[in-house]
């Protein structure tokens, strides 16, 4: 849009130097003389009559003529006020309450200046100057960000730029009439930018960035006060960018001290949502768990364990618990990236869907598996698209679900099978090699959420692949995705939950006969505990 | 942990990024980072022993806590706490406990007795006033108190 191109702008203005002789010095001294206006007792309550003379002073000191020095003001400004940081910050007499009172001295200034400039750029109604202003502003102070990173590297300092941007935001979200007309664009410019400095583009920024993504103004204007929940696209994007960064060293378990303290940081913002914001959870499960890596158990059961705040779900200890008979359990969840894009190619989606269809050719099943190992990735090391494999069971499932209400049935262990849909799961867990199969198993597991049609298919589905397998080694890995979900900490899902109980208590699983469950002390004794705090008995 | 996928190597743009954040780890944000300067009782993080209060006691920031404080501590965080919710709940509590603000010596008075002249625009008497700059209550016999100068916006 337009205003992405004013941040554009903005960014790349960041990097002209080739300023007009004598503009240095005059903006040098614009500044002081601000900084000064704003600290003293005359400045009027907010400023305002501090900023009109000071306005006046730009004016004639020829700033406003052209829009090209004042990006040059704005850029020479931020340069000056990160400068000052940069030389506090090495102080090495002086204590950190006062290096840092010496830091915001300035940058809060600037933020009050460039918060009434937009305020008061153009007439009162004209909101698109005042938004352009902000985003060309704003794409100037990103552009100067991403200058010092790449120049200073490991001396990159985070702490100006992200006091500017936290508190220019609270600034602009102050419950004001002109602010509040012009609220959504704000949103949008200060997402894009956040989106811009994701951690794996400015590292060294990922710290601030997690604390302005986690700031309780900015989640509440995003999540709660934005009507039409129209904030939670943007923040759910933010969310996929921190774990996306995140997955490559989380895949691996192997966690230094910086990391760690990113993951426990993003577990803490997961915690929050989870408590005050479920139903974001809920929608955006499907993209969260595509990029969450698979061993993040604790990760993943906290996004699958939200539910709507209106909903009671049953405890799934109880007995003789009939799921079937919950009125949610037949209400289709919401899910808001269309996922069914994720099936590629087009031709392969053509396949599956005549597949679904005819339960024919059988050719499809057989080159399913060299279909889920196209990797998109090269050199990534990791021998299937686990995307496509996510894309893939819940699509399936969806149009099983569809079809058996087609004919006025309900979903249970007895209408899931026969059926094309139940073919594609079976063929993958015989024929997929231990990896494959953990995968789909997994993107079954992920379907166990709270009371709605997909947990209900999805938990069938796993119980009957447990029931007709053909070898114990399937059975194996169906109890171990399941178990490795209960054994951590809470929270459980509850489909999960559901699902794992009637395995090892429905007599027709036989789940006790199996050698995995005896194959080491250590493990039946753990099997045992799980079985005694699941069904508050103890086996005889 | 547990990698059931096998490790997977770390990509020299993975490398970078560890670089970069084990950098940033040494200067992390400092809570004052993302909040209004305080003047007076800036944030000094320091580890103190696990068996000292960490938290402060839960409703805390309520109005019933705040009229269960001394007046003096609710001077003090009117002062020293400006611009906070802090102070708009000490103000609040001390309104409750009849003080008024007088807006042109930035003082909380309250009446000692009833004024000995009450008119549309002043009333005149014996008031106890805070002094924040001798901090301690002060009596004052025949003080006008001007009711332009009187802070009535109701705190809700």
């Amino acid at each position: 849009s337009a205003y992405s191109s004013m941040l554009q702008s903005g960014i790349n203005q960041a990097k002209e130097f080739d300023d007009p002789p004598g503009l240095h010095e005059k903006t040098e001294n614009l500044l002081i003389e601000w900084v000064n206006m704003y600290h003293s007792p005359q400045a009027g309550r907010d400023r305002t009559k501090a900023f009109f003379s000071f306005v006046q002073y730009m004016h004639q000191q020829g700033i406003l003529k052209t829009d090209d020095l004042i990006s040059r003001f704005f850029r020479l400004c931020t340069e000056m006020c990160v400068d000052l940081c940069y030389r506090a910050l090495v102080e090495q007499n002086q204590s950190p309450t006062l290096i840092r009172a010496k830091c915001f001295h300035t940058l809060d200034a600037f933020v009050r200046l460039i918060a009434l400039l937009v305020k008061h750029s153009g007439d009162s109604g004209n909101t698109v100057t005042k938004i352009n202003l902000l985003n060309k502003i704003l794409g100037i102070i990103t552009g100067v960000l991403m200058q010092d990173h790449e120049v200073r590297g490991t001396e990159f300092q985070q702490l100006p730029y992200h006091r500017l941007f936290i508190m220019l935001f609270i600034e602009l979200n102050a419950p004001e009439p002109i602010l509040e007309s012009i609220n959504m664009q704000v949103l949008i410019a200060f997402c894009s930018v956040f989106m811009f400095l994701r951690p794996a583009k400015a590292p060294g920024f990922a710290y601030a960035w997690l604390e302005l993504l986690s700031h309780r103004v900015f989640i509440g204007r995003l999540l709660a006060l934005t009507p039409q929940q129209r904030g939670w696209g943007m923040y759910a994007q933010l969310l996929i960018n921190l774990f996306r960064f995140l997955s490559p060293f989380l895949r691996n378990a192997e966690l230094q001290k910086p990391t760690h303290l990113l993951y426990k940081g993003t577990l803490r913002v997961l915690l929050v949502l989870l408590h005050d914001f479920p139903e974001f959870l809920c929608d955006y499960y499907y993209a969260f768990c595509d990029v969450v890596p698979p061993n993040c158990i604790q990760m993943r059961n906290l996004i699958l364990s939200a539910f709507p705040r209106k909903m009671r779900l049953p405890d799934p200890f109880t007995a003789n618990l009939k799921v079937d008979s919950l009125p949610d359990i037949t209400v289709e969840p919401r899910i808001l990236p269309n996922y069914v894009q994720m099936i590629q190619p087009a031709s392969f989606k053509k396949d599956l869907d005549s597949y679904l269809q005819t339960r024919a050719p059988i050719t499809f099943l057989s080159e399913l598996r060299s279909s889920l190992q196209q990797n998109p990735e090269p050199n990534s090391h990791l021998h299937y698209n686990i995307p496509l494999i996510n894309a893939l069971v819940l699509y399936v499932g969806t149009q099983a679900i569809s079809s058996i209400q087609a004919k006025g049935q309900v979903t249970s262990m007895g209408t899931i099978a026969p059926s094309s849909h139940v073919d594609i799961f079976q063929y993958l867990a015989v024929n997929l090699d231990t990896e494959g199969r953990y995968l789909v198993l997994t993107a079954i597991a992920n379907q166990l959420r709270y009371p709605n049609s997909h947990t209900h298919y999805f938990s069938c589905c796993m119980l009957y692949l447990f029931a007709q397998a053909n070898n114990e080694q399937i059975q194996e890995q169906i109890t171990r995705v399941l178990l490795e979900r209960v054994i951590v900490n809470r929270p459980h899902p509850w489909g999960l939950l559901i699902t794992f109980i009637e395995m090892i208590k429905n007599p027709t699983y036989k789940f006790w006969n199996h050698e995995f469950v005896h194959c080491a002390p250590e493990v039946e004794k753990m099997m045992e505990g799980v079985a005694q705090s699941c069904l508050h008995t103890t086996r005889e | 942990g547990v990698a059931p996928l096998g490790p997977v190597p770390l990509v020299k743009d993975h490398l970078y990024q560890l670089t970069m954040l084990d950098a940033a780890y040494q200067h992390l944000p400092h809570p004052s980072d993302s909040e209004r300067l305080r003047h007076y009782l800036p944030r000094c993080p320091f580890p103190t022993p696990s068996y000292y209060y960490q938290l402060p006691p839960p409703h805390a920031d309520s109005v019933d806590f705040f009229t269960r404080l001394s007046t003096e501590t609710l001077f003090f965080i009117f002062y020293y706490m400006e611009g906070t919710k802090a102070q708009y709940l000490a103000a609040k509590a001390l309104k409750k406990q009849s003080w008024r603000f007088h807006t042109k010596y930035m003082m909380w008075f309250q009446r000692h007795e009833e004024p000995k002249t009450i008119t549309e625009d002043f009333e005149q008497g014996t008031y106890l006033f805070f002094d924040y700059e001798k901090w301690g209550q002060r009596k004052k016999e025949g003080f006008t108190f001007e009711y332009r100068y009187l802070e009535d916006r109701d705190l809700n």
